[in-house]
């Protein structure tokens, strides 16, 4: 049986994107949603069982889209288990996993380039309980051509924005089912140099390229990537987990990027891709769709790719400036399913 | 194929290294095994975060569960 708080559409669960008018009716009737979209669109929504974060970019079943503020991207999680909400600051962010329900997950917005962003890009697989109650999310973003704006989350129990604060629907799911949580990465090790770094962080100063010691910057501009669309590649236990380059700057031999690396774990930058849409096509159409409830992809893939108006398939999702499952990535679409 | 109970040999051979030569493509199980390796912590500790571990996702760990003996 549906919880009390599920609206279901005739094809299933929502997933996709409603008229804002149509959203605060779902609030009003006491639906628990996760919602994205612009800031104006969000400020109009009355308090309720929700959660937010901004982006106005989404993958659709018809293709890549840029919204305006009339729209928001609503996934229904009253009819994926039972939801509880919380909001937690940077020095709170192991209760993330500590307070998610034992047979369940914590769906999880962060603020993009907050101190909760770094905190958790940083530490969030050794928080407590982080492969017992799975953390899957995203961080949010904002419209790139648009002067001014910034990354925001919401606690929709108070209908409130915040710009370093992390908003968390616990989600319980129903006896006999279990979280599945996936990633869909179109980038592999380009099968050269194996790559260390000495220190977790965001702007690594100095690597080892097979075995030598080299300033990174000095490596990533001998190697060809400054252009910032091929990531790094890190293995985890043989998943192929993404740090990507967000800006170099060669007078301060600085390279800055989207996700921290970690001391003792091999990367490598990915090898070129020559066709993003295929390439995400062939993976979605070989990645198990049963159960699927919710997805992101990143902003990286949707503008290197060039996915505004292009279908990839799998489900449909926001768009955002980092993916999180268990702990954050780049460049990857992360996909919730139960089973 | 059951899981080991707690106090089999096992746990403690993953917790020392057995765990880097499990086959699988399940992602947590994945990223668990790379945060175990680089963890400071007791294999006594690892031993027992790994068997709560496979508890907690058994059902999911089939093919995984099947190679513990040989690891």
């Amino acid at each position: 049986m549906k919880s009390p708080s599920s609206i279901v559409s005739e094809g299933g669960a929502i997933n996709g994107l409603l008229p804002v008018d149509t959203v605060v009716d779902l609030i009003k009737a006491g639906a628990s949603l996760s919602l994205a979209g612009r800031k104006a669109a969000l400020d109009r929504l009355p308090a309720g069982n929700w959660i937010a974060g901004t982006s106005p970019y989404f993958m659709t079943a018809q293709g890549g889209r840029i919204v305006d503020d009339d729209v928001l991207f609503v996934t229904d999680l009253g009819a994926i288990g039972t939801v509880t909400f919380a909001t937690y600051e940077a020095h709170e962010l192991e209760r993330i996993s500590g307070e998610a329900p034992d047979n369940g997950l914590a769906l999880t917005i962060i603020p993009g380039g907050s101190a909760c962003h770094t905190e958790f890009a940083q530490n969030a697989a050794n928080y407590p309980m982080a492969f017992m109650r799975p953390t899957v999310g995203w961080i949010s973003g904002h419209d790139l051509e648009k002067e001014g704006h910034t990354p925001w989350v919401y606690d929709g129990q108070v209908a409130k924005a915040f710009p370093d604060r992390v908003a968390v629907a616990q989600v319980t799911l129903p006896d006999g089912e279990s979280p599945v949580i996936e990633i869909v990465n179109i980038f592999a090790p380009d099968g050269g140099d194996v790559i260390h770094f000495e220190e977790t962080g965001f702007t690594p100063e100095w690597c080892t390229v097979n075995g030598t010691r080299q300033r990174f910057c000095d490596y990533v501009l001998a190697r060809g990537r400054e252009g910032c669309d091929l990531p790094l590649v890190g293995n985890y236990g043989g998943a192929h987990v993404n740090a990507s380059l967000k800006t170099i700057d060669t007078e301060t031999g600085t390279v800055e990027l989207f996700a921290p690396v970690f001391p003792g774990v091999d990367y490598a930058f990915a090898a070129p891709v020559a066709d993003y849409a295929g390439d995400f096509r062939q993976a979605l159409a070989e990645h198990p769709t049963a159960g699927t409830v919710w997805s992101c992809n990143c902003i990286l893939n949707f503008m290197f790719g060039k996915l505004e108006g292009v279908a990839i398939g799998g489900a449909a999702g926001p768009v955002t400036f980092g993916e999180i499952a268990y702990q954050l990535l780049n460049q990857t679409m992360v996909v919730l399913r139960k089973e | 194929m059951s899981l080991p109970a707690q106090g089999s040999p096992v746990w403690g051979r993953l917790a020392n290294g057995g765990l880097s030569r499990l086959q699988t493509s399940h992602l947590g199980t994945q990223m668990l095994m790379k945060r175990l390796e680089l963890s400071p912590a007791p294999a006594s500790a690892k031993a027992t975060e790994i068997y709560n571990y496979f508890v907690k996702w058994e059902r999911s760990l089939a093919n995984e569960v099947a190679q513990l003996n040989r690891l």
